[in-house]
């Protein structure tokens, strides 16, 4: 789950670093009142940032941070910015924070590396940029139990001493600790700004937080079902409701039980020259009521000619699936679907499925070729 | 075949629960040597008459079990495979999904520093055909032969073993390394076992997108391996940076792409196949007709 920048600031705050003052605007008109206010009581002062929350990265590029030297500025910039997609992504609100003076930009980031099997810190002299065009970068594994002197060790690589290492390291600390804590993919810091004080600031905040473990960590209890942007509507809907739902843009709809196996057979019908619409896993042990919705979900993508259901039971049992097939087509009876089932009670699920005159391949290589040949 | 036949005993932790009660009864049916099952609080009960335990010391206690099977939720994992590295057992089948990766990374680590084994998470466990089924998969696909296979998916292998079944090549041990990003076993370990097995002529690797292990297989592969090796690798068709299902098949940027992994293998000298039946003509192929 993505996190925007502000979020990501909230939860830095809450783990002691520290972070620009701000204010954030849903809506043009509150410059006059928020930002007005806030400036009036001194928490900001001009020129001031307006940063388009948005969750994408590229925000610069894509003109999503405009500086503002004054209140009319400042509100014709909002009304254009808050308008703003980037990569398609809408704009949900506009954090606003002083312009900092900036004497020295570092990166700093903790991540789970799959390639280490751990957590790792990501670091660089060089921050402020992308982290993938930087040169000076320095990876460090992250051992377990963790220990504070890790951070200073980081520090000092990067060509820190004194006074400067000591603050950055307890930075590296606290993220590391707060991503530990929150069950993160990814918590990073681009650039962590030195300002003109030596006060060392988070000025960028990005946080992704580990889907598996939302259902454990109170602090999200809630908000995925806000943070899906870059979905299609319906890959939204289907992950609401435990489906794994991704969409392309063929004809063939796809359903089948188990990651790989939805991928192979997409990538079958794709050798054999089809185009698949989607990939679809029905999961294992999917019952009557789950692999129906996961029929629904696939039919209501306008572009699918026919659907190519593949269940090879393992835990799967096939009548089931069976009996789901029969609602669907008593639902949808215009619809051709082509099926392959095969597993536990598969004597049982053809005598269910006879009823309904659905034509069953029991090679996959088969099945595709029909569903090919039906997309036409 | 490797690390497990029909002597292995083997505990079922959850096995009171829907998913451990069915798959013990199925296990059970295969022919493993489940000899008991562990549930906090259901001491005395049995499961398919298989005795219940409260904790898996007591449990390996009283039946000298090594291996255990984990049916138990996600966020409980974690504890119930530190328990059970605790209490001795050496092999560890971890079918659950689901699992946060902070706790996988903190279990793979005790799994080693205890020189266990870990198989899983998110996997559907490991099969010595006719001997000893441990986990999910459906028993009545395989069947006894000179073919080990490593793979990351569940009913992608079962597809895979059926053309080769059906091709009368057996399998000596299929293991399923599960499709989690962070692992237990992964294919280096498994391929090694399979090149001391005196009963493995032939290796099948399945693999998919995400992350590169396929890749530095595909190096020890070169470097190690000097049995034939035929893959088969899954995801050509997934677009970048989406969780293709298993929270480990994602495409990052153009790090683990279905292309990068084939081409890797067959500079390694493996065959990639491109359907799963494809799979069984190659292994025909690699396999001499004395070895069958």
């Amino acid at each position: 789950m993505n996190l925007y920048e502000y979020e990501a600031k909230q939860i830095f705050a809450n783990y002691d670093i520290a972070v620009p003052p701000s204010i954030r605007i849903t809506k043009a008109e509150e410059i006059n009142t928020q930002l007005a206010q806030a400036i009036s009581q001194s928490k900001l002062s001009f020129p001031v940032t307006l940063k388009c929350q948005v969750l994408s990265g590229g925000r610069g590029k894509a003109g999503g941070i405009k500086f503002a030297k004054d209140m009319d500025e400042a509100e014709t910039l909002a009304k254009d910015l808050l308008k703003l997609k980037i990569n398609d992504l809408p704009t949900q609100s506009l954090l606003i924070e002083p312009k900092m003076a900036i004497a020295k930009e570092l990166y700093l980031a903790v991540t789970l590396d799959r390639n280490h099997g751990c957590a790792i810190f990501i670091a660089s002299a060089e921050g402020g940029v992308e982290i993938e065009s930087s040169h000076n970068v320095v990876t460090s594994r992250i051992p377990y139990p963790y220990h504070a002197y890790i951070a200073r060790d980081l520090a000092a690589a990067l060509n820190l001493q004194g006074n400067l290492l000591v603050k950055v390291a307890d930075i590296a600390n606290k993220l590391y600790k707060l991503f530990v804590a929150m069950d993160l993919d990814l918590a990073e810091i681009n650039p962590l700004v030195i300002n003109g004080a030596g006060e060392v600031i988070a000025l960028d905040g990005k946080v992704i937080a580990n889907d598996d473990a939302l259902g454990r960590q109170p602090y999200f209890a809630g908000w995925l079902e806000n943070h899906l942007d870059g979905l299609s509507s319906r890959e939204q809907k289907s992950k609401m409701t435990g489906l794994n739902l991704v969409e392309l843009s063929g004809n063939i709809g796809i359903l089948c039980n188990g990651a790989g196996l939805t991928m192979a057979t997409m990538d079958m019908v794709k050798e054999f020259g089809g185009q698949p619409a989607n990939f679809l896993d029905a999961g294992g042990g999917a019952d009557q009521k789950k692999t129906l919705a996961a029929l629904e979900i696939v039919q209501e993508n306008p572009d699918v000619k026919v659907i190519l259901l593949n269940i090879l039971g393992g835990i799967t049992a096939c009548d089931e699936v069976a009996r789901a097939l029969v609602e669907f087509i008593d639902k949808h009876p215009k619809r051709q679907i082509v099926v392959r089932l095969r597993g536990n009670n598969q004597q049982l699920a053809e005598e269910i499925l006879a009823k309904r005159n659905v034509k069953l391949f029991p090679g996959l290589e088969d099945a595709v070729k029909e569903a090919i040949k039906c997309a036409v | 075949m490797i690390l497990v036949n029909k002597e292995t005993k083997v505990i079922v932790q959850g096995a009171t629960g829907k998913m451990g009660a069915t798959h013990t009864k199925l296990m059970l049916n295969y022919g493993t040597n489940i000899v008991a099952g562990v549930t906090p609080g259901k001491h005395g009960e049995t499961v398919h008459g298989v005795p219940v335990y409260d904790t898996v010391k007591t449990a390996v206690k009283a039946t000298g079990a090594t291996a255990s099977v984990i049916f138990v939720p996600p966020y409980l994992t974690y504890d119930a495979a530190s328990e059970a590295l605790n209490a001795g057992i050496k092999l560890l089948v971890v079918i659950t999904e689901g699992i946060p990766p902070l706790d996988t990374v903190k279990m793979v680590q005790e799994v080693k520093a205890n020189q266990a084994y870990l198989i899983g998470p998110n996997c559907p466990g490991i099969i010595t055909p006719e001997q000893c089924l441990i986990g999910i998969l459906p028993g009545s696909i395989f069947k006894a032969g000179p073919v080990g296979m490593v793979s990351k998916s569940g009913t992608l292998t079962y597809e895979i073993a059926l053309a080769l079944t059906e091709a009368n090549l057996g399998q000596s041990t299929c293991i399923g390394v599960g499709g989690d990003p962070i692992k237990g076993m992964d294919y280096e370990e498994v391929l090694t076992l399979f090149e001391k097995d005196p009963a493995t002529k032939a290796m099948v690797l399945i693999g998919e997108i995400g992350g590169n292990a396929e890749e530095e297989a595909a190096l020890f592969i070169k470097a190690k391996i000097k049995k034939p090796v035929v893959a088969f690798i899954a995801g050509q068709t997934a677009p970048p940076g989406k969780r293709m299902g298993h929270a480990g098949a994602i495409v990052s940027g153009n790090k683990g792409t279905a292309e990068s992994k084939i081409e890797a293998l067959t500079a390694a000298g493996v065959k990639v196949a491109h359907t799963p039946a494809q799979v069984a003509s190659y292994v025909g192929q690699v396999l001499t007709p004395v070895a069958r």
